[in-house]
């Protein structure tokens, strides 16, 4: 019985991973807490972002083809296995209402004002959820075009904004302690680096098993790059208002004007978080989907796709009652949250296979 | 089978009819309920702190008929002048307060997309905008590129001054704020950097002033005219003073904000090709040497004298502009030592230098500022001499 019959590869792949990293971040850079060094604190969060990928793709090179769920009922047997894939699905889950409470939010404050957020959420999720329908390869396919799309626009945006810096708005560097740089730093590995733990559902589609890693290696890194420069470039334009704007990168685009003629253009940056959110959002749901049909055991994951997305809006909605309460979960809550998901189970769930000298029957058993 | 073809086919029509009704989103909002906010006024009473807004808004039909009749902003109708813009204004304890006095008299909502300056009245400066600047920082419609500007009087008053080339007045001014910076009389501050100015504990913001004079037209009429007059100074969000006009330019070669411009010596007028400027902080034995290194390149406009030109008349007028610009910067300096406002950013660019110093110095920064020692180093240039290398008329 085979849940998922499409094929991924590796350039696809790469571009679905770049395309998950800029997600939300792309709006919200990461590493904010680190004032006007928040790009060294993104280059840190790169750094255990690699860290956490070698984990979870060293985890799917020992057990090829098979997603976490499948992995974690070999390695911890029947009941163990099902409550670590439970909270992994959960995981999956709750950062997709994570990710749509923010694109939402997002949306309200500063596009559509009077839009109800239900209507906002239930558009995005039917168009998710018709996709995650067709399928992993369909939504690596879309990765291709959207991720190029979006590259595009993150040059041109930095080009155009190339007038407006001003470097000594980055100097001093290192001008915070080196606690809340490290923080920071964690914190842009949680959001949005380590989040890539959720290709564990994702990388057993892969038509060359082995070209996994450096897909995820060399997303990572050019995601990283690309908020390496987007966060460095925001404090320069920006000054000390990139540090307590919720939205710093669409604020950048304001700040755009070609000749007085190109200008008033930060509603592409709004196209950004819509169509990356709508990657990210896409392959969480497809985790979630995949994963309990998996565990129980189901045909077909399709009949689960609607319900789980309701349920993911319907958190969405409920979770946080404001913004600031957002803001403070990211910055504050979500580094510790995220790392038993994101280092915890990819690593306990390596050791504990090669202890137990798993799998004994070779990798490649379908 | 045929029953399932039905259906889609339903759908399909069903869900072309809910797109017509869906079309656009809850917001959307129809130019004739808008009106377009060009410059908004804001007044600061002293004593109770109430606020009166200011807008200066576009009569859209009114532009568009003048631009037809091809007479701008000179347009006539009947004799009457065109009026292009509308001043409304209210009285209220905050501005959002103002907004809902407002709706008792406007028929449109007022729209800020399109604002091109904000106008603060002289006392409510002094008073303090610390008002304006939160509600701007909070409201997502506020752009981060509108001009700044401090009126010598109250700021309802130059926001009704029609004048110039424009047809609306919000745009020249701006264009008058905009053109003065390039060639470098006096700054042009964005809404970005006064809050960036603002968000330093130790720079001072500035922003131009505008003041009103009368003059008498072809027939005795006097006509109301609107020109730059001066820098102000913020400490904080409150007004402290005013830089004049050759202090405003000591601060922009200070702050490598010159470009181009006039340069006028005894002996010659020179126009500015070049110009950049460094600002070099040292501490030495405790105390804070601030060394402004300017580089200026120029060509030559007119010489006031007979001589022919020769390397040593060069070289002078050389050593005249660099002296010139010194004192242009000196006196900035000393205005700012006796205001005790920091409008160059010297803290800054020690914080930039000095990072784990500057953690004692920036609490007592005030007592230290008017004591900073402040070295100007000027090398000039003279590229050009125009077309002719001798005098016309000798002496």
């Amino acid at each position: 019985m085979l849940l998922e019959k499409g094929k991924v590869s590796g350039f696809q792949l790469k571009a679905l991973v770049i395309g998950f990293v800029f997600g939300s971040s792309v709006i919200t850079p990461p590493g904010i807490v680190a004032g006007h060094d928040a790009w060294i604190a993104v280059f840190l969060g790169l750094m255990e972002g690699l860290l956490i990928a070698w984990i979870f793709t060293a985890l799917t090179r020992q057990f090829q083809n098979k997603t976490i769920v499948e992995i974690n009922s070999l390695v911890y047997g029947k009941i163990l296995g099902t409550c670590m894939s439970a909270l992994f699905i959960w995981y999956l889950f709750h950062l997709g209402s994570l990710v749509l409470d923010h694109y939402v939010r997002f949306f309200n404050l500063e596009v559509y004002p009077a839009t109800p957020k239900t209507i906002i959420l239930v558009l995005l999720m039917l168009v998710c959820a018709s996709t995650v329908g067709r399928g992993i390869e369909v939504i690596a396919r879309c990765s291709l075009i959207l991720t190029a799309f979006i590259l595009l626009i993150v040059v041109s945006d930095t080009l155009l904004l190339i007038p407006h810096i001003d470097l000594n708005n980055l100097l001093p560097v290192l001008d915070v302690p080196a606690s809340q740089l490290l923080w920071a730093g964690h914190g842009a590995a949680s959001f949005p680096f380590g989040e890539t733990a959720a290709f564990l559902m994702v990388l057993a589609f892969l038509n060359k098993s082995e070209s996994g890693s450096s897909a995820i290696f060399g997303g990572l890194l050019t995601a990283g790059f690309v908020l390496i420069v987007i966060t460095a470039r925001n404090a320069a334009v920006l000054g000390g208002l990139a540090t307590i704007s919720n939205y710093p990168s669409y604020l950048a685009a304001q700040v755009i004007d070609a000749g007085e003629i190109f200008t008033r253009v930060e509603v592409v940056v709004a196209i950004n978080l819509i169509t990356m959110g709508f990657l990210k959002i896409s392959v969480l749901l497809y985790g979630t989907v995949l994963g309990l049909a998996q565990v129980f055991n189901f045909h077909s994951y399709r009949p689960l796709i609607l319900p789980v997305g309701i349920l993911m809006v319907i958190v969405a909605l409920t979770e946080h009652t404001n913004t600031f309460e957002m803001i403070e979960f990211i910055n504050k809550s979500y580094p510790v949250y995220a790392v038993p998901f994101q280092i915890g189970i990819p690593l306990i769930t390596l050791v504990v296979a090669k202890l137990r000298k798993l799998p004994q029957t070779g990798g490649n058993q379908l | 089978m045929k029953r399932l073809k039905h259906c889609k086919i339903y759908l399909a029509i069903l869900l072309t009819i809910i797109a017509l009704f869906l079309s656009g989103c809850w917001d959307s909002r129809e130019l004739d309920k808008l009106s377009i906010v060009s410059g908004l006024g804001w007044d600061i009473e002293p004593d109770t702190g109430e606020v009166t807004l200011t807008y200066q808004s576009i009569i859209p039909g009114e532009i568009a008929s003048s631009a037809g009749n091809g007479g701008g902003g000179g347009g006539q109708k009947g004799g009457e002048p065109l009026r292009t813009i509308q001043l409304d204004s209210d009285t209220g304890s905050s501005p959002y307060d103002v907004l809902s006095r407002y709706t008792q008299h406007g028929s449109r909502i007022p729209f800020y997309q399109h604002t091109q300056v904000y106008v603060f009245g002289w006392d409510g400066a002094e008073h303090g905008i610390y008002g304006f600047l939160d509600t701007q920082a909070r409201n997502p419609v506020a752009r981060p590129n509108v001009l700044m500007v401090v009126s010598e009087k109250k700021a309802s008053d130059i926001l009704g001054v029609q004048d110039g080339m424009e047809s609306i007045q919000a745009v020249g001014m701006a264009d008058i704020i905009k053109l003065s910076a390039a060639f470098s009389k006096y700054p042009a501050i964005t809404l970005l950097e006064f809050q960036n100015r603002i968000m330093s504990k130790t720079t001072a913001p500035i922003a131009p002033v505008i003041g009103i004079f009368e003059e008498t037209g072809v027939e005795g009429e006097k006509i109301k005219k609107i020109r730059i007059n001066g820098t102000a100074v913020f400490k904080g969000d409150k007004m402290i003073g005013k830089l004049n006009e050759r202090q405003s330019s000591g601060l922009l070669w200070a702050i490598d904000k010159v470009e181009k411009g006039y340069i006028d010596i005894p002996e010659a007028s020179l126009e500015i090709v070049k110009a950049k400027s460094r600002m070099v902080p040292e501490l030495r034995d405790g105390s804070i040497i601030i060394t402004i290194e300017i580089d200026e390149e120029s060509n030559l406009l007119e010489y006031k004298g007979h001589q022919d030109m020769n390397p040593d008349l060069i070289s002078k007028m050389e050593k005249a502009q660099a002296e010139e610009i010194e004192s242009q910067v000196k006196a900035a300096v000393q205005k700012s030592f006796s205001l005790n406002a920091d409008v160059f950013g010297f803290g800054e660019a020690v914080h930039r230098k000095y990072k784990k110093e500057w953690k004692a110095l920036e609490p007592k920064w005030d007592d230290i500022y008017p004591y900073l020692e402040v070295a100007v180093k000027v090398k000039t240039h003279v590229n050009e001499i125009g077309d002719v290398n001798k005098a016309l008329m000798k002496d």
